[in-house]
């Protein structure tokens, strides 16, 4: 996944977060993309996925403190639409420790993974930017 | 079925194609058919239910599919795995949820289905429905069609 300047929303802290996340997916959909045996590479779908899932969590926090911070008018819609992709991507996990790394259930949650960021982080985030920008700025 | 219920899904895949894979989407002629029949290899089918009740039918070429998830992933896909159908999926399932949005706002309330895709079938999808619209949808990497078969079923 390539991050373009105009996912940027202009809050540094939250732009550098962003490419972080991008930069994480994309480790996991190519774990999960790459050459190779579906065996062989598991283990390393399993570690990026980790990786990914960390800072999904991290990165959520952050952006909603953010928005406290700032008292962004949004904040309650944009943190429930937060807590339920953690819980899709929660019980991916779930069900994958349950029933194992079946492939074509690990490239659907890759799949929803790429597709959920891009637009969120294209559209949903750009209205803290917007709201930021109508404030004046961040200091 | 009304042509009105069409212009939210030409502004949806608008926004979303722009959105997520800077691609300019435009209109070609509508018209109508009897069935939802895939005229693509790639397809997926959303239900929807509520105000307005019946099925999108999103078909799409294989070689524009993979261009699509190609542009979004940033990697170089060459077969039609699990991956590259379940991200067509989304995106049909993101254009039809912003879809119902815009009708919200008209006062059509709909709830959709999660997507069903299909690889390489072209069989007739009957769905009861009396009559479906077909929008084609040209853009710079190739042109595919929204099928919509809704009707109004609020008294």
């Amino acid at each position: 996944m390539m991050w373009k300047d105009k996912y940027k929303i202009g809050v540094e802290l939250i732009d550098g977060q962003h490419r972080e996340l991008f930069g994480r997916v994309s480790s996991f959909l190519q774990a999960v993309q790459g050459e190779g045996d579906w065996e062989v590479k598991l283990e390393q779908v399993k570690s990026t996925l980790q990786f990914m899932q960390n800072y999904v969590v991290e990165h959520f926090e952050a952006e909603e403190a953010f928005q406290r911070q700032i008292g962004f008018p949004e904040y309650e819609k944009h943190k429930q639409v937060h807590d339920e992709f953690k819980s899709t991507v929660n019980d991916y996990a779930e069900t994958f420790v349950k029933e194992g790394y079946t492939q074509e259930l690990v490239q659907e949650l890759g799949a929803k993974l790429m597709t959920w960021l891009i637009m969120h982080v294209a559209a949903a985030d750009q209205r803290i930017g917007a709201f930021v920008r109508e404030q004046g700025g961040t200091q | 079925m009304k042509v009105e219920y069409i212009q939210p899904f030409y502004r949806a895949t608008k926004d979303v194609f722009q959105i997520m894979m800077d691609l300019e989407v435009n209109r070609g002629d509508l018209r109508l058919a009897k069935d939802l029949i895939p005229s693509r290899e790639a397809n997926v089918i959303i239900g929807a239910t509520g105000d307005l009740s019946g099925s999108i039918l999103y078909s799409f070429p294989k070689d524009m599919t993979l261009t699509m998830v190609k542009i979004m992933s940033g990697m170089e896909l060459t077969e039609m795995d699990g991956f590259v159908l379940s991200a067509l999926g989304e995106v049909a399932n993101i254009i039809s949820g912003n879809a119902m949005t815009y009708l919200n706002s008209e006062n059509y309330r709909c709830d959709i289905s999660p997507p069903h895709v299909m690889f390489g079938t072209s069989q007739s999808l009957s769905m009861a429905t009396d009559v479906a619209l077909v929008i084609p949808m040209l853009t710079s990497i190739g042109e595919f069609e929204i099928n919509v078969a809704l009707r109004e079923t609020k008294g």
